[in-house]
């Protein structure tokens, strides 16, 4: 009797460590696939705002010939279409980053993810301010300094302290926030590029 | 596309789209209103044994949100190639430019709402946790602005040109 319940209880102990080893790969499947879903989530919007603004569609639709272009490809025959080409170039490449996530350790993640989006952020705001030197307060031949990659060397260290200055406490807390901010920021980014072409007309 | 078009007018068939667009866009209304409001205001707990008659649990939603919003960007992304062409150049000639503007950022919201699709599915998956409470709630409140911000300007469009317009 007592060698039954011995077994009983080997059996029942061989059950729940059975049961908690599928629970914690669930979960750490659960946790892989929400690492994927976040860093899509984020990596998406910022993507597409930035593949949007620098007009870099993966192709071109034209909708009266119903024919595809590889990249940019100017009007031909009636309006081309960028939209489709934006949003699969940057799901792609969301995807990509996304897949990548899941291996990436936690804190390296979200030091990155601040990384990324104050780079993204920076580097127009770098280059609008360097336009705005030379316009209104160079006093030498300064054409040089307005060129994307000499912004980005700004955009870059700034960038780099922000990250660096950033509690490690405060980058982990903030990491799903990110899903909100990057698509708002986007919207207000995207909203603002057409005020003069639609709204101020 | 040809055999449909051997069948009725091509003019026909585009509006019978839309009118499938419009259809599907007031269930995802329904759905996601249904599920702010969840969220925003959730139902106070019955004291005692008390029976009352409970509100439908609102993760039971978010499936159906999720593969409506999709069906709905792809069919708005086919419907996108008339409106490119047959509405909004004559939109811009009649100067409706607050229309087209509108428009245009209606294709960046709902592109925004997509990429948060993956995240807002994972959020919902355990919708009793409190981990992620808060960006669960925010990230549908998100969703739904876009598809009601997309709704209203659809339809707008749709007054141009479109069903019964």
């Amino acid at each position: 009797m007592t060698q039954t319940l011995d077994a009983g209880e080997r059996f029942s102990q061989l059950d729940s460590s059975l049961t908690r080893g599928a629970l914690t790969s669930t979960t750490q499947m659960g946790s892989k696939f929400g690492t994927f879903a976040i860093t899509f989530g984020i990596a998406f919007p910022l993507l597409y705002t930035v593949y949007e603004r620098l007009n870099w569609p993966l192709f071109t639709y034209h909708p009266v010939l119903g024919i595809l272009d590889f990249w940019r490809q100017p009007a031909g025959v009636g309006p081309p279409m960028f939209w489709y080409g934006w949003i699969v170039l940057a799901a792609a490449s969301a995807f990509v980053v996304a897949c990548i996530a899941p291996f990436v350790s936690g804190h390296w993640l979200r030091r990155t993810t601040v990384f990324c989006c104050a780079l993204t952020a920076l580097w127009p705001a770098a280059l609008a301010g360097l336009r705005s030197f030379i316009v209104n307060w160079a006093t030498f031949d300064a054409d040089f300094l307005n060129s994307v990659w000499v912004a980005a060397i700004p955009a870059f260290v700034g960038a780099a302290v922000i990250t660096y200055y950033v509690p490690a406490r405060l980058a982990d807390r903030a990491w799903t926030s990110w899903l909100l901010i990057v698509p708002i920021g986007g919207l207000v980014v995207l909203g603002y590029s057409l005020l003069q072409p639609w709204f101020l007309r | 596309m040809n055999i449909i078009l051997s069948i009725m007018r091509e003019d026909t068939f585009w509006k019978i789209l839309l009118f499938i667009h419009f259809a599907l866009a007031v269930g995802l209304l329904a759905a996601i209103t249904l599920q702010v409001v969840a969220v925003l205001m959730p139902a106070r707990q019955v004291a005692g044994n008390f029976t009352d008659r409970s509100p439908v649990p609102a993760a039971s939603y978010t499936a159906l949100i999720a593969v409506v919003y999709l069906i709905q960007a792809l069919m708005g992304a086919w419907i996108y190639i008339k409106y490119r062409t047959y509405v909004r150049i004559p939109m811009e000639e009649l100067r409706h430019f607050w229309t087209v503007g509108s428009f245009e950022l209606k294709e960046h919201v709902v592109t925004m709402g997509l990429g948060l699709l993956p995240a807002y599915w994972y959020f919902w998956q355990q919708p009793a946790s409190a981990e992620f409470a808060s960006v669960r709630k925010w990230v549908t409140v998100f969703l739904a602005l876009c598809v009601w911000y997309s709704f209203v300007v659809g339809h707008i469009a749709n007054d141009f040109r479109g069903v019964g317009s």
